[in-house]
């Protein structure tokens, strides 16, 4: 008996940082990171810099909407130009859907052209559940003060379509320029739409 | 001629094929989509029904709507006929699915979207009708997104029906939410909600509110089903960042019946009151549900008999009946007295235990046990009963005498009091089978809730009735001799086992100077008795030992009332310093559920032998702490050893009233009830089940 419950104890601890979904205007969960090429990411180190979390399947439908027509790569690359940190998290479980090993990952990386900060390999789901992402892509805003500004979808109009693309008004883009002219962000909140994380 | 069949087979094969109808229809990989309308021959300036028809593959689903945490909703541009006008599609009532903890709301089989279109009053000629679908199928692994365009050659006439697509429509309308007139109600409450829906509950076994706003309650979350006032009441939480909430809240509510049924309800909830809803449970199955209830509590009363505290009450009471060489009919007369005593005693706990529980004061079957005062008093009565079985004093209180005097006495009220006596010493010993039947009588309507109780006493009283009604039975007991005295010396033993065993619950309720108050009480007791056998052989009796015997009995008021113990160090969890399962609490299994952490959590008491019995055994298992440690299941405990609120909500939740109960929240999000006796094995399989294997 007293093994077991040494044992269960010790199982409790370990999974203690449970928590419920993230509050916009409340600090953003905080998490440190491994990415595909072994660096070490924690969120509290990008302190006084704008954050975008972007979660990823490569093989969701709605994912390959925003990258094969290079929309999602030219939004990285936009975004790093203006110093914002932008983290692409794949929460898929091994065995499911998307799934990448850190080698997968950066080949993905470089033959797609991702332009993120990070491509960050989540095979627990540790960081997808603190953040409550549910789709893919599932898109988070961070302002420079780690305060959770935006939690949604990638733009308005809901569709696997990539003509849609153009053609709709990117709330990411309308957040991240809220934060940069210092103002609220005007929507901070939408229905993230896509398939959901495979965890 | 040859040419003419050629004709002939080619007219033929366009009237049954039909190129019309081919391009009515679409087969994508995972979805067969088809276009129908009521008519092919629509009047001008007339509405008619439209329906586009998903067929998914088996295995995939379409989603509803609001799709829920995540998919797609299906979308249709339509391209009508000149001047003509067509509604928003309606969609017929979908059905939660959840993956991974992420809510999808969705169509397994074919789900039919409705439109009604009205053609301009001057149309004429061929008003050919066409729709462009894109659409998300998924299975539980993967989403594909198809697209199909459908199109209707119709023409306009006179309206008449199409014998085919009619009665799909007419199929379809019904499988649509029916709009309900009355608004419901929201309240929200520290950060959850409570919806009402003016529906009766009755025959419901599941409810499910499905928002057309995704930004209202957390989809994935649990939806508890309750009974309010006038209505139905579901609870659940609220989603994180709500946004729509101020004015009015619009869905559908998916009603599962017992029948097997399933109706929708298309309706608006507006802010208002909405109390907390009382515990519906198995209430709901009704008829069926009584009778298993009433059917479990004759099959547990019955086991009760073979209980260490009730068996030698019976095998006394059935062997004096057998020494008395008595009359049928005063052998029937006894057998009915004690069964009405039976009766009575359970029916007046069963009273107190429903009109607590409807009270909301948290009571559950066995609920006096969490009082230190009761156990005491059960302690000392165990005791005394086991001391006249030692021979060491008669009871003679008008006509009464427990065990091997009744046979002189041949009292009915004899009998009466008896079978009172065995129903309540046996309430410590309730047996598996009952929780859910008893679970189910305090949320039964009263009536019948009184009537699962009186099935318990009849299943207790059961083998004397038969002894007192069947001779034959009395022949086969054993034949009466002196042996009898020994017999009965020797059955004063599992009383007092009994005994040991209370007090140990009284030590773990109220501590140890609560076990020296009652051991001293029993001193007492014991000395009081002696003193009264005594006399009684002298043949002076006399009241003062009585007296004496009877003031021990008041021993248990100067314990301290149950809701002062505070945390008196009992609970289950207190004991391995250090290293113990996470407490029970609504907040933190709520967390734990949320992050789909999977989670093992069962309750237990002191005083519940059963929970002992598992903990000892299955639960403290090396190989099953192995694998829940491997499968990174954590543990949380509920102590009901005392009145604990919090856990008589959440059974009542459940529909229990009675504990073990265990249960087991898989990381895929579902709760899985797991039988009161566990067994390694069960065990072992929950790991195998809450790992992180690919499912």
């Amino acid at each position: 008996m007293r093994t077991l419950l040494s044992s269960l104890a010790a199982v409790i601890a370990m999974t203690a940082p449970a928590s419920a979904a993230p509050t916009i205007g409340q600090p953003a969960p905080a998490f440190t990171a491994t990415d595909a090429q072994g660096r070490v990411h924690r969120l509290a180190d990008f302190r006084g810099r704008t954050v975008v979390l972007e979660w990823h399947n490569p093989e969701c439908p709605f994912v390959k909407k925003f990258y094969d027509g290079g929309a999602m790569q030219k939004l990285q690359a936009d975004a790093r130009a203006k110093g914002i940190v932008w983290l692409t998290i794949n929460s898929g479980a091994p065995g499911k859907q998307g799934h990448m090993t850190a080698e997968q990952a950066l080949a993905y990386v470089k033959a797609q052209g991702l332009a993120s900060t990070a491509y960050i390999p989540d095979p627990t789901g540790a960081i997808g559940r603190l953040y409550d992402a549910r789709t893919t892509p599932h898109m988070f805003v961070i302002d420079p003060q780690g305060t959770l500004v935006y939690a949604g979808a990638i733009d308005d109009t809901p569709t696997a379509n990539p003509a849609d693309v153009a053609r709709a008004r990117n709330l990411v883009t309308a957040a991240l320029a809220d934060v940069a002219a210092g103002r609220p962000v005007a929507t901070p909140t939408s229905r993230p739409y896509g398939c959901s994380v495979k965890y | 001629m040859r040419r003419w069949l050629l004709v002939l087979g080619v007219i033929l094969g366009w009237a049954l094929a039909g190129p019309a109808h081919a391009q009515g229809v679409a087969e994508r990989p995972h979805t067969r989509v088809e276009l129908l309308a009521e008519t092919r021959t629509p009047a001008p300036g007339r509405t008619f029904t439209v329906g586009i028809s998903f067929q998914p593959r088996p295995g995939w689903h379409t989603y509803w709507v609001n799709p829920g945490d995540a998919g797609m909703e299906p979308r249709a541009e339509w391209r009508l006929p000149a001047g003509a006008t067509v509604t928003p599609l309606r969609f017929p009532v979908p059905k939660p699915y959840l993956v991974q903890g992420i809510m999808n709301h969705v169509y397994e089989g074919e789900a039919v979207l409705l439109a009604d279109v009205t053609l301009p009053p001057g149309a004429t000629g061929a008003v050919p009708l066409a729709v462009r679908l894109d659409w998300l199928v998924c299975d539980e692994n993967m989403c594909v997104p198809e697209s199909a365009e459908l199109s209707l050659p119709l023409v306009v006439g006179d309206g008449a029906p199409d014998y085919l697509a009619a009665p799909r429509l007419a199929a379809a309308r019904a499988a649509l939410p029916q709009p309900l007139a009355t608004p419901g109600r929201f309240q929200l409450a520290d950060g959850r909600v409570r919806l009402w829906a003016p529906v009766a509950p009755q025959g419901v076994r599941r409810a499910h509110f499905f928002p057309l706003a995704h930004d209202v309650i957390d989809m994935a979350a649990p939806q508890a089903l309750g009974q309010g006032a006038d209505g139905l009441v579901l609870e659940t939480a609220v989603a994180s960042n709500p946004g729509s909430f101020k004015r009015e809240v619009r869905g559908v509510l998916r009603l599962e019946r017992d029948d097997g049924r399933v109706v929708g309800l298309e309706l608006a909830l507006r802010p208002g009151e909405v109390p907390p809803a009382r515990p519906l449970g198995s209430a709901a199955a009704g008829q069926a549900t009584f009778w298993t209830a009433f059917g479990l509590a004759v099959l547990g009363g019955l086991l009760l008999n073979l209980m260490p505290c009730v068996f030698p009450i019976l095998s006394l009471k059935a062997m004096s009946l057998a020494r008395a060489g008595a009359s049928e009919a005063h052998a029937r007369v006894e057998g009915l007295a004690y069964t009405l005593g039976v009766v009575a005693s359970c029916l007046a706990l069963g009273a107190v235990a429903i009109a607590l529980a409807r009270a909301g004061q948290g009571a559950g079957w066995a609920f006096q046990l969490q009082d230190p005062r009761v156990i005491l008093f059960l302690m000392l009565l165990v005791w005394a009963i086991g001391l006249n079985f030692a021979g060491l004093f008669d009871v003679n209180l008008g006509a009464v005498r427990l065990g091997g005097g009744l046979a002189r006495q041949g009292g009915a009220h004899g009998a009466f009091f008896t079978g009172a006596l065995a129903a309540f010493v046996a309430t410590p010993c309730t047996g598996p089978f009952m929780a859910g039947a008893l679970g189910a009588a305090l949320v039964l309507p009263w009536a019948a809730g009184l009537a699962v109780f009186a099935g318990l006493g009849l299943g207790l009283a059961l083998p004397f009735l038969a002894i007192g009604f069947v001779p034959a039975l009395r022949r086969h007991l054993p034949r009466p001799g002196p042996w009898m005295e020994s017999f009965r010396r020797i059955l004063a033993i599992p009383m007092w086992l009994t005994a040991v065993g209370l007090a140990w619950v009284l030590g773990r309720q109220a501590g140890v100077d609560a076990v020296a108050w009652g051991l001293l009480a029993a001193l007492v007791l014991a000395l009081g008795l002696w003193w009264w056998g005594r006399a009684q052989r002298g043949g002076r009796p006399s009241p003062v030992p009585a007296l004496v015997a009877a003031a021990a009995f008041l021993a248990p008021l100067a314990l301290p009332w149950p809701a002062a113990l505070g945390g008196a160090g009992s609970a289950a969890a207190a004991r391995v310093a250090g290293t113990v399962p996470e407490p029970f609490s609504p907040t933190a299994l709520e967390a734990r559920v949320r992050a789909r952490t999977p989670t093992f959590l069962y309750f237990t008491a002191d005083w519940c032998v059963t929970c002992k019995v598992n903990e000892k055994g299955a639960l403290a298992d090396a190989a099953v702490a192995r694998a829940f440690r491997q499968a990174g299941i954590g543990v949380m405990v509920g102590d009901w050893t005392r009145p604990d609120p919090a856990i008589a909500r959440f059974l009542a939740e459940r529909g229990r009233a009675g504990i073990p109960l265990y249960l087991f929240y898989g990381a895929d999000g579902r709760v899985e009830e797991l039988p009161q006796i566990l067994t390694v094995e069960r065990l072992l399989a929950l790991a195998s089940r809450g790992s992180a294997a690919p499912a």
